[in-house]
């Protein structure tokens, strides 16, 4: 549009007439560019401000509570008769201050008091007093009078009908009074005092709408417009002309428009208010600087609260922005507080901070604080995540169960809760109650994370059909969920559900690398067992109710221990077991012999040195030779050393480390130290067909000593994860037949002897006797 | 469309000549009861059919029939309220809407060009007849911001957006929309005395060629209140595809402007008008009458149509004004000013 854009700002300027202060001594603002001093004009309409009409004598100090000053001196003020006689007319040019004694009076203007006596005789004290400081700062001379009701203006009553609508707020009202006056009476002379109110009434109403509407750069037209509302009398107006600026990029502005107020208007409840504003607008370094501008009230800091307040701010803006650092007086003073007043707020502010500055460990001892303050879904919230954080997840449940339908977020963090829950190493084992209500809590979020946990936990406990069904159930929730998926696989091939597994398969095919490889001895079948395996502790012979996780729920219900015998496929080995009491003690023997045997070649073509007759460290030498030293001490049966030996040999790279965790898991393994054979296993890829022995071995291992020592629940779980990787030898069969009998499970031990004895062993037809002995007690004994 | 240019200037020329010497065109009986009903003491003019409600066009036209009433201390109660409550917008125009019931009273900070010409217009003429140069220079500066920010270009004519924002060709799927009841043509001659940079005669001429193109797009030879110019004119989505309540004033805005082109003139007379004088609102599309109004003020549309061309008198009930809603009072007192000052002979 072919419109010059200054055109605007000029007619709008022109339009409200202002005159704006030019002398720097009374200007507040004057340090920098004035805040208005943009929009300066010459008086332009008839309704301009009567206020420039008016002498503004300069002042030295300003007053507390004074206005800011509006005009500057542009007249000689009306000559009028003082109270002192009539022959003063206020000759002296008011531009140059009077001598400062308050005895003289002949030098002061006539000052209209009308407006005050007005709001005297009507109580109004609030306008009275903003009147009395508007009036002080206009004529710093004046003094107001004693009784202000005294000489009340009579005679006018039309005047005085005007003033009443001015005081009630009428501003339209006065409007058309005086127009209507005029009309009636073309000689009579508005007030000027009535005329400068009701001009600074409707701008401070358009003032104050247009700020409500955020419209600030007319807040701040409008401001500029009529500098004379700007004072101590009317904070409010203030306080919405530093917003405006803070508001349109004018921060340095708003700072002197909060720094005027704090160094001219006392009062306290307003000055504190003023600091407490700045602060949603204003940056930190402007807020200093405004604080500096606080007094000492009754011996403390004025802003003292405000300090603290912007010390919470700060750790609240950390919290959203892990990337700010908070200073430590910050910190320290927010610590302090909550420390003094035991606010639950600030212990919650304080959990969170450290929570997202990865103190979870401090974190929790707020949210305690907290939590034990009110015990409400904020603090336990907190506190659940900090634990959850410390791998603390069931207490974190407990914690936040009764608080789970809070909210979005609680349930979300509840989740998250049940999830590492489940997902715990060594998985613990849940109370009936805990596993009741996590697995209702999963049903009805339908939580696919979650439900693949239990998959996992329900396969820890070899609940292998329980775990299928949570798999299955997780893919039902989430269909392209690959762990789940991965799981069901796994879970029915352990089953014997290679149908099913394969199904699996084939669906994924494509779409993921190690759902393919179940059932194949495999370097991820390998870790995945290894990461699967846990030191169950199990501790006694019985049940534990936390094996049966899912029997709560209707839809995934499963005993996972009652497996079809199909899943043990026997072997054809003959390895007979002694005698019922301690079947596994010739399997315990061998073992370590296993995986060697199976890998005959790759262990015997090992260079063997005599090197290693002496004791010597193996750290200084290369993992090359280590690895040469580890296989001599295996063969010289020293398998601690030999782990040793290796443990230097695993910083090599390619086969050297790959032989070296091969190496060092035998060596474990010989060693009796089971667990450590696992975890040496895991240390590099040691091929898919030595990890598959390995852990085959390991798993044997950990049976027989389980059963040695009459942990038999734990001997049939080690069976079942060596399933995983080997099929089950016939001397392993009887183990398990054996350990079913302690445990009391005749059907099982019964259908294992019955499997194992149809291949000819003679363990397994002594565990049929033994078996039948146990069922039907000796009548001669 | 040059021809409109010159006869609206020829218009604005009379206007000023006979402005010099100022009468009120509106009774002060009449004002009276128009400001009993519809003005509050604090300077609001409230729409009674809609919600009590104000909004800058009800100020606009308050202000312009208190200005015509002769009526100041009227007017500076309305300029007051319009001033503190609702010129509050950063460009400088004033918020479309104010609600007594909300806080604040202001819910959306649009404006409506159409409140904003009518408020600067009468301003204007407040200011020049009453010397108030206060006046003058508010209405300077809102002809200045609808001047940079109210005007659009649409295929080389210079139209008037309904609001700053809002109705754009980004705004919605249908813009730009355009509302051709809002070219307060009158007021545009004295746009352009306050502000003679800006396009004011291009935009009269725009709003025609809008007329003139809006009122083919249907059988009924009307345009609709909304119209949306993203192609080939059409009805604008989500208001009534109608001839209504907005549209209406069109041809009383063209008559007070002095824009009296019969063909377009009797086109409106025919087609908005039944044989009893009543007004229609018809849907453009097939020429179906959607409502018919019966109020005077309403009435007084067609009646004044057919005094400018046939110097057809007004119906008695016509002639003299009662009040009835905000709308047709307004519209009633538009029309008696302009047939008392221009065509006495039909009353």
């Amino acid at each position: 549009m072919p419109v010059r854009p200054t055109l605007l700002l000029t007619a709008v300027v022109a339009a409200a007439g202002a005159l704006l202060v030019q002398q720097a001594d009374l200007n507040p603002f004057a340090e920098r560019e004035y805040p208005f001093s943009t929009s300066v004009t010459d008086q332009a309409t008839s309704t301009g401000p009567v206020v420039a009409n008016r002498a503004v004598p300069a002042r030295d100090t300003p007053e507390s509570g004074a206005v800011v000053p509006a005009a500057a001196p542009e007249r000689i003020p009306r000559a009028a008769p003082t109270s002192e006689g009539d022959t003063q007319i206020a000759q002296t040019p008011q531009t140059s201050p009077p001598a400062r004694d308050t005895t003289v009076q002949p030098g002061i203007p006539a000052v209209d008091e009308t407006a005050l006596r007005y709001f005297a005789a009507r109580g109004d004290s609030r306008r009275l007093e903003a009147e009395i400081a508007r009036l002080r700062a206009l004529y710093p001379q004046w003094t107001p009078p004693d009784d202000p009701l005294a000489a009340l203006p009579q005679g006018d009553s039309e005047l005085d009908a005007m003033w009443r609508l001015y005081a009630e707020g009428k501003m339209a009202e006065v409007r058309k009074a005086i127009a209507d006056r005029q009309a009636r009476e073309p000689n009579w002379q508005v007030p000027a005092d009535l005329l400068d109110r009701l001009q600074l009434g409707e701008a401070r109403e358009q003032l104050v709408n247009a700020s409500e509407i955020k419209q600030f750069d007319t807040v701040v037209r409008v401001a500029a417009s009529n500098p004379a509302m700007l004072t101590c009398g009317d904070v409010d107006v203030l306080w919405r002309v530093a917003e405006a600026f803070a508001q349109t990029d004018r921060k340095p502005r708003a700072v002197d428009a909060y720094q005027y107020i704090l160094a001219n208007c006392e009062r306290p409840e307003e000055r504190l208010a003023t600091v407490q504003k700045a602060m949603d607008l204003l940056p930190r370094s402007d807020l200093e600087q405004l604080l500096a501008a606080g007094r000492m009230v009754d011996g403390r800091p004025e802003f003292e609260a405000v300090r603290g307040e912007m010390a919470r701010r700060a750790l609240v803006e950390a919290d959203a922005d892990p990337s700010i650092v908070v200073s430590p007086a910050d910190l320290a003073l927010v610590e302090t507080l909550a420390t003094d007043a035991g606010a639950e707020s600030d212990y919650l502010l304080l959990g969170w901070y450290y929570l997202r500055r990865d103190n979870p460990r401090v974190a929790e001892d707020w949210f305690r604080k907290a939590r034990a303050k009110q015990n409400d879904a904020a603090s336990a919230q907190g506190l659940a995540l900090a634990l959850v954080n410390q791998d603390k997840p069931q207490e974190a449940e407990s914690i936040l169960y009764e608080w789970r339908n809070a909210s979005e977020d609680v349930r979300a963090v509840y989740l998250a809760a049940v999830a590492n829950m489940l997902a715990l190493l060594p998985p613990p084992q849940f109370s009936a109650e805990v596993l009741q209500r996590v697995v209702a809590e999963v049903v009805e979020a339908r939580d696919a994370g979650s439900a693949q946990q239990l998959g996992w936990y329900a396969d820890n406990f070899n609940q292998f059909e329980t775990a299928e069904q949570w798999f299955r159930t997780a893919l039902d929730w989430k269909p392209d969920d690959e762990p789940s998926a991965y799981g069901l696989a796994l879970m029915r091939w352990k089953l014997g559900d290679l149908a099913g597994a394969r199904e699996v398969q084939v669906a994924w095919a494509g779409r993921s690398e190690r759902i393919p490889t179940v059932g194949e001895p495999s370097v991820e079948t390998a870790a995945i067992g290894v990461r699967q395996r846990r030191q169950v502790e199990v501790g006694r012979a019985d049940e534990p109710a936390a094996l049966r996780p899912v029997q709560t729920t209707v839809a995934v219900a499963s005993d996972g221990l009652d497996r079809p015998a199909a899943v043990l496929r026997p072997a054809a080995q003959d390895a007979p077991p002694r005698r019922r009491a301690s079947p596994a003690a010739a399997s315990a023997s061998q073992p370590a012999e296993q995986p060697r045997r199976s890998s005959a070649r790759q262990t015997t073509d090992r260079p063997r040195t005599a090197g290693c007759r002496t004791t010597e460290d193996p750290e200084g030498l290369s993992p090359a030779a280590a690895l040469n030293r580890g296989w001599c001490l295996m063969n010289a049966n020293r398998p601690i050393e030999a782990a040793a030996a290796f443990e230097v040999a695993l910083r090599g790279h390619g086969q050297t480390r790959d032989d070296a965790a091969y190496g060092q898991s035998l060596a474990y393994m010989r060693a009796g130290l089971t667990d450590r054979a696992a975890v040496a296993a895991t240390k590099a890829p040691i091929g898919a067909t030595r990890g598959a022995e390995i852990n085959a071995a390991i798993l044997a291992a950990r049976a027989n000593s389980a059963y040695q020592n009459g942990r038999y629940m734990e001997t049939i779980l080690a069976l079942d994860e060596r399933t995983r990787f080997a099929p089950e030898q016939t001397d392993l069969m009887v183990l398990r037949g054996y350990a079913y009998l302690n445990l009391v499970r005749y059907g099982d031990a019964e259908r294992i002897f019955r499997a194992a004895a149809s291949t000819g062993n003679r363990d397994a037809m002594r565990g049929l006797n033994d078996l039948r002995a146990a069922r039907q007690p000796d009548p001669d004994g | 469309m040059a021809r409109f240019a010159s006869v609206l200037l020829a218009g604005v020329a009379l206007a000023v000549a006979t402005c010099g010497a100022f009468a009120a065109s509106i009774g002060s009986d009449e004002w009276t009861a128009y400001k009993d009903r519809f003005l509050e003491p604090s300077g609001r003019i409230v729409d009674t059919a809609n919600g009590n409600i104000s909004h800058s066009e009800g100020q606009g036209y308050g202000l312009l029939l208190a200005y015509l009433a002769d009526s100041r201390g009227d007017f500076d109660t309305i300029w007051a309220f319009t001033r503190t409550e609702m010129l509050l917008r950063d460009d400088g125009l004033a918020v479309w809407r104010w609600d007594p019931a909300a806080k604040p009273h202001v819910t959306d900070a649009n404006n409506a060009t159409d409140g904003d010409l009518l408020i600067a217009y009468a301003a204007a003429l407040a200011g020049r007849d009453w010397q108030r140069p206060d006046l003058t220079a508010a209405a300077t500066a809102m002809a200045s911001a609808l001047a940079s920010g109210s005007l659009d270009e649409v295929g080389g004519s210079v139209l008037l957006k309904p609001a700053n924002s809002g109705f754009g060709a980004r705004d919605r799927p249908d813009g730009p929309v355009f509302n051709p009841s809002y070219w307060v043509f009158e007021a545009l001659p004295v746009m352009a005395s306050l502000v003679p940079e800006g396009p004011w005669s291009q935009l009269a001429e725009g709003g025609n060629r809008l007329i003139a193109a809006a009122a083919k797009i249907g059988v009924s030879e009307l345009p609709p209140d909304w119209v949306s110019l993203k192609a080939a004119p059409a009805p604008a989505d989500g208001f009534p595809q109608e001839f209504g309540y907005n549209a209406i004033r069109i041809p009383l805005y063209l008559i007070r402007a002095g824009i009296g082109d019969r063909t377009l003139l009797e086109t409106f007379q025919r087609h908005m008008t039944d044989p009893q004088g009543r007004l229609l609102l018809v849907d453009v599309q097939t020429g179906a009458t959607r409502q018919t109004l019966a109020d005077p003020g309403y009435r007084a549309i067609p009646a004044l149509i057919g005094c400018v061309l046939d110097r057809t008198p007004l119906a008695a009930d016509l002639s003299t004004f009662s009040v009835t809603d905000y709308y047709p009072s307004t519209l009633h007192l538009l029309s008696l000013s302009f047939v008392r000052r221009r065509h006495p002979e039909c009353l």
